[in-house]
């Protein structure tokens, strides 16, 4: 019977209940005894609304389109202006995110921060303290302050040009970071003050402050610290977005950093990547009603991450309400992850090119989330640098496009009548009229400067 | 000896004054009516005698790289959060996360100290010379906590390398920690580490070195073991 030809097709017929997935994820925790973990973020079918339910309406009559390689288009952009005596001026929109050293290679942080640098853009250091060569290579850097505190120095947090506070992020809002044994080394676990391949889970809480008015005198500790001068930024995952961000603007921060359910991560329990969180379209949409409700949109600068993968995606983020834009899968790939070369040990992963989600291996085959030599070897630092300058120039370059076309000489003056929403879904959540209606359905994000009303 | 005067000014004022005399070579710098304030004398990155004469809010002398600051009084939250180096003494007591983060250095509470006393700390010691509160020395990677009063539930929870020494009761222990006996070698360190840090309560009536007990790290929750049931839905 088991036969090609014997099988009838009729009755092939799959459980969309315990469809192949939901069998091998049950089997999967069978033999673990534990919930499953990787890296990546969300693999599901992205079924709620997304930018991609948005497009941008370019000047016809009603507005005069910019010459598109001819008139300026300005990109720079300018983060913490509320408090710090010090913001940062960048030459672009598009910003490295938080990544470790531990989660990332030594090769791939350095690649990052060369190339952010060549464009006027920044990187962020991660948990995991900086690298001397991060802060060597970058332009501008960012010192995440995280609930680990793992390398905390600082004097490090003295030489950083911008200081983050991190709550949480996208991929799992609610928990802390996970570093598995196989990647805490010798070096790594050094950095950290860790045993020799432990099984790393970060605190969840910062150690020294619970809620948003302690947090009040942390920001203000983080300021004294550094004189006043460098910005602070709050970082956090989107859960309850409208009332977060209310909270970290009155805490003082300067910047605020919302990354949203697509956001990625090194390693972390596969449901919490799935299943918490708010998607990032509709992240940004409470993230700047919550602003304007407190009458600080604008003084208070707004990041948006998580699964932002273009220029297009970057400038629908912007339009909505967003400053400036972080990156982190994004520009993972631009350094050749999941990119088909070495196939033979994506296979020893028992994956391929484009499916690979293995980061909290170690074992990743271009050399980008691992800490074994032979293998970060394959990640030219150089070769890295460059490609990832190209992708932020390209990335600025679409954001650039769609603005001239809609007729702004600044990025930052797109804003949401420059789009429609191509699903209901989009029109509430965005509050932006439903293509073919001109009409917004419900009052979108409570945003103050109603569109199309 | 340099005097700055808190009365009526801000922590901005305050900070930017001691800063400028640190810089400027002042060795020892007195810090009179504090009020309370927060975030006084935080990265401070010299060596230097600091003393603050009255009690202070949140996170004193957090993150410092070297000097020597004592607290007439008691303290807040975060006490020498995430310090380097140096030397912090509290005369009274401490707040919540006292030492959390701390790489090295020593922290003295010569009273209590509340909850989450050394959390996350990775180096240094802490001594508390009385009680303190629960979730003490949670996930500590390294360094030394010595407690010689009581200590509350969920003692040394989830512990790395941390290695806790309790003279009085321990309310209950965390996850994955465990009790031993001191050796000789730790007996001989903790009275040398009181005599020069507390030596009144070497003197105490009552006091006996024998009575501490260790507390370290069953070291079960470094790895995931599927077949440690007991130890792993206290911690999944």
């Amino acid at each position: 019977m088991s036969n090609e030809q014997d099988i009838n097709q009729r009755l092939l017929q799959q459980s969309s209940t315990f469809n192949s997935q939901v069998i091998d994820d049950i089997q999967s925790k069978a033999e673990l005894g534990r919930y499953r973990m990787r890296g990546y973020g969300t693999l599901r079918q992205r079924t709620w609304a997304t930018f991609d339910d948005l497009t941008f309406i370019p000047s016809t009559l009603t507005r005069i389109p910019l010459e598109g390689y001819r008139e300026r288009c300005k990109t720079k952009t300018i983060l913490g202006s509320r408090y710090a005596k010090k913001p940062i001026e960048l030459e672009i929109p598009i910003m490295i995110t938080g990544m470790s050293w531990g989660a990332l290679s030594f090769n791939a942080k350095v690649a990052l921060a060369k190339g952010a640098a060549k464009v006027g853009s920044s990187n962020t250091t991660g948990d995991g303290g900086m690298l001397p060569a991060e802060r060597e290579n970058s332009k501008v850097l960012i010192y995440e302050v995280l609930p680990s505190r793992y390398g905390i120095n600082v004097h490090d947090l003295l030489s950083a040009d911008g200081i983050e506070l991190t709550i949480g992020q996208g991929a799992k809002p609610g928990t802390g970071g996970l570093l598995l044994g196989s990647k805490v080394r010798e070096s790594i676990a050094g950095q950290r003050d860790l045993p020799i391949g432990v099984d790393q889970r970060s605190p969840a809480r910062h150690p020294d402050f619970l809620g948003p008015d302690d947090m009040r005198i942390k920001i203000e500790e983080l300021r004294e610290a550094t004189d006043w001068k460098v910005p602070i930024f709050v970082k956090m995952g989107a859960s309850r977005v409208f009332d977060d961000v209310r909270l970290a603007a009155k805490a003082g921060a300067d910047v605020i950093v919302v990354d949203g359910m697509e956001g990625g991560t090194a390693a972390s329990p596969e449901i919490m990547q799935e299943h918490t969180g708010t998607p990032t379209l509709a992240a940004v949409c409470e993230a700047r009603a919550a602003l304007e409700d407190i009458g600080l949109y604008g003084d208070v600068q707004l990041i948006i991450a998580g699964g932002i993968r273009n220029g297009v995606d970057a400038a629908k983020a912007i339009a909505l309400g967003a400053d400036a834009i972080y990156i982190g899968t994004t520009a993972l790939i631009g350094l050749n992850c999941n990119k088909p070369i070495y196939t033979e040990d994506y296979h020893k992963l028992g994956t391929e090119p484009y499916h690979c989600h293995h980061c909290h291996t170690g074992g990743c085959p271009v050399g980008i989330t691992t800490q074994d030599p032979e293998l970060m070897k394959r990640l030219d630092i150089a070769e890295g640098a460059e490609r990832i300058s190209n992708l932020l120039l390209a990335m600025t370059y679409e954001i650039q496009m769609l603005a001239r076309a809609c007729g702004k000489a600044n990025i930052h003056n797109l804003d949401p009548d420059d789009m429609r929403a191509l699903s209901l879904e989009a029109s509430m959540i965005c509050g932006v009229p439903l293509v073919g209606t001109n009409k917004v359905f419900s009052d979108g994000p409570g945003w103050k400067s109603k569109i199309g009303k | 000896m340099a005097t700055i005067d808190c009365f009526d000014k801000t922590v901005r004022d305050v900070n930017t004054k001691l800063r400028d005399f640190v810089s400027g070579g002042k060795n020892d710098i007195h810090i009179i009516n504090p009020e309370s304030l927060h975030n006084l004398a935080v990265a401070i990155t010299k060596a230097a005698n600091i003393t603050i004469d009255g009690s202070v809010g949140y996170y004193c002398a957090g993150m410092i790289d070297g000097p020597t600051i004592r607290i007439n009084g008691s303290a807040g939250w975060g006490l020498a959060e995430s310090m380097l180096s140096g030397t912090v003494r509290v005369n009274g007591s401490a707040g919540n996360g006292a030492a959390a983060a701390i790489r090295d250095g020593t922290v003295i509470i010569e009273a209590d100290a509340a909850a989450r006393l050394g959390v996350s700390m990775k180096g240094g010691l802490v001594l508390v010379g009385g009680n303190c509160g629960y979730m003490a020395g949670f996930m500590g990677q390294k360094g030394t906590l010595i407690v010689c009063g009581d200590v509350g539930a969920g003692f040394a929870d989830s512990m790395y390398e941390t290695v806790c020494f309790v003279g009085g009761e321990i309310a209950e222990l965390g996850t994955d920690a465990i009790i031993e006996k001191p050796t000789e070698d730790e007996y001989s360190y903790l009275s040398r580490t009181l005599t020069l840090h507390l030596p009144t309560k070497m003197e105490a009536p009552g006091f006996a070195i024998d009575r501490f007990k260790k507390v370290i790290s069953g070291r079960k929750l470094w790895n995931f073991d599927n077949q440690d049931w007991e130890t792993w839905r206290e911690a999944m």
